[in-house]
């Protein structure tokens, strides 16, 4: 057993030493790739964790109109809990609302002799603070309702923020990532014609098709896994700088919940770098070694 | 299985068409245990054909090809390997790995099918004595003569021991001398009890070794003799040719 993991072993580094300029372009663009991937997935984390955060992001308060019976009241908060995308309603009545208020202001002014103002109030929670802008807009066209209101701004500009991370990270990312594959399935590729006879006489001698392939696959992952720490280190490197000069520059943002944890980063990357080389060394050799 | 007792190599009316080009056309050939062959005939006769048959590398278009008692022509490919390890195989092509000494190139093909170091430095010694490169064994292939370099490569492929050598053209481009002492060494193989298949257009060796000879010409069998040698319908042909 040890003397066949020592043969594939020798083989995988014969192959890996056997074109270093082109393992070299395969692992840089892997590492880019992997970068702006991990990059823009630990930003992602980030932001999602923000906005997680926001106070009250899950909800909106909805004020009716003064002249909004308590039967509407409920009747509309009966025809709100039916939609899916709210999870609960809370009817706050007018009275109960006031009392809170007075209780709150009592030490500043004395509202005891004044009639209620306050309007009966519904506190809708949504599923997720994607659904809020929708869902408040809709609920704001019911002849019952004077206001909505909802951390919709600050909610928007961080999920506005979210997407743009997405869509630049995936999609530079994506676009390197592809090129990747290509360079590493190319490069496995030159490798199995420059190992031609190796093949042909592994072949010959009765090596079985999955010994003579294995070598080209572990090739190919370690060409994704090189390229994933080389990703992990730079991006934890750069994202422990951005994060200190923001910080100085915006002490608020140290009340930001914590990012992606370090170890998922360096564990994360270089499992999936070496998952893309091996499918992509796998493909190659399932197209040009053959017995 | 290891102790095979019926015919080495049947062939049953195999045919092999490349396109609209017949590379074999329906040959027979049955060949028993202890037999030293010698296949010959001219370039694109199909003897390189019909030894891709027998390791396997081509399937016949129609017929049946049984080697060691395995059906190759309905083999599935997962099989293959294993029943190349009963065969010993010098090709034509590729005959040595050039980054590799001669002992690695021996050890190379025993650790490619899984055997332990300690089984590995004993087979590579045995094959080193037998084929008389033990002066050699730390050269690299570029530092052989053609003579050396084809020793070699018969002491990679009889290194497992195969019941069953197939040689394509182990003589080509080496000087008679040179030529007969690689037939010798065949010889001395045949004699220790593996079945031997020889593909050459060398008539002296064909002559002075007096083995049987099957003659191939335009993919078909045109002559099989027990004892003999380099077949006049060959000459034939070739004086044919020539006018």
């Amino acid at each position: 057993m040890m003397d066949r993991l020592r043969f594939v072993l020798l083989e995988t580094w014969e192959s890996l030493t056997r074109n270093a300029t082109m393992q070299a372009a395969a692992i840089s663009t892997t590492y880019i790739a992997l970068m702006l991937l991990g990059g823009a997935g630990m930003a992602l984390y980030k932001l999602d964790a923000a906005a997680q955060a926001l106070p009250s992001q899950f909800e909106a308060e909805v004020f009716l109109k003064m002249s909004a019976t308590r039967e509407q009241a409920l009747e509309l908060r009966a025809q709100l809990e039916k939609m899916p995308e709210i999870v609960r309603v809370t009817l706050t009545p007018r009275e109960v609302a006031w009392e809170q208020e007075k209780q709150k202001l009592a030490d500043q002014v004395n509202l005891a002799d004044l009639p209620n103002p306050l309007p009966d109030k519904l506190t809708v929670r949504v599923r997720s603070p994607e659904l809020l802008p929708a869902v408040s807009e809709r609920i704001a066209q019911s002849p019952l309702v004077e206001e909505v209101i909802d951390s919709r701004q600050e909610l928007q500009t961080v999920l506005a923020i979210a997407r743009l991370v997405r869509w630049i990270g995936l999609g530079a990312g994506g676009m390197l990532l592809l090129a990747a594959l290509v360079l590493i399935y190319n490069t496995v590729r030159l490798t199995i014609f420059s190992r031609q006879r190796e093949v042909r006489v592994m072949a010959l001698v009765g090596a079985t098709l999955r010994s003579i392939r294995l070598p080209f696959i572990l090739e190919g992952m370690i060409q994704g896994a090189v390229g994933g720490i080389l990703a992990a280190t730079l991006t934890l490197l750069i994202a422990a700088f951005l994060s200190d000069y923001l910080t100085r520059q915006w002490p608020f943002l140290n009340d930001l919940p914590p990012g992606l944890p370090p170890s998922i980063v360096m564990m994360g990357l270089p499992t999936l770098g070496a998952l893309i080389g091996g499918l992509c060394a796998w493909w190659a050799t399932q197209r040009y070694v053959h017995i | 299985m290891a102790n095979y007792e019926g015919a080495m190599v049947e062939l049953k009316q195999v045919s092999v068409v490349y396109g609209d080009q017949h590379a074999l056309r329906r040959v027979s050939l049955s060949v028993e245990k202890g037999e030293f062959v010698f296949l010959v005939g001219a370039t694109g006769a199909g003897k390189s054909t019909l030894f891709k048959l027998l390791y396997g590398e081509t399937r016949p278009t129609e017929g049946e090809v049984w080697v060691l008692g395995q059906p190759l022509h309905r083999l599935k490919p997962r099989e293959l390997p294993f029943l190349r390890r009963r065969m010993g195989i010098v090709p034509q092509d590729y005959p040595l790995l050039p980054r590799k000494t001669v002992w690695e190139n021996i050890a190379y093909g025993l650790r490619a099918i899984g055997y332990n170091e300690s089984a590995v430095r004993q087979r590579v010694a045995q094959v080193l004595a037998l084929v008389g490169l033990n002066e050699q064994a730390r050269q690299m292939p570029s530092q052989l003569s053609g003579g050396e370099a084809q020793r070699a490569a018969i002491a990679r492929a009889i290194a497992n021991n195969p019941p069953l050598l197939i040689a394509d053209e182990p003589t080509a481009n080496l000087d008679p001398d040179t030529s007969w002492e690689i037939i010798e060494l065949l010889m001395r193989i045949n004699l220790r009890g593996a079945t031997v298949i020889v593909s050459t257009h060398n008539r002296g060796i064909v002559d002075r070794a007096c083995q049987r000879v099957v003659a191939m010409d335009r993919g078909q069998i045109i002559s099989d003799v027990p004892r003999g040698g380099y077949p006049i319908e060959l000459d034939r042909l070739h004086a044919s040719v020539m006018l």
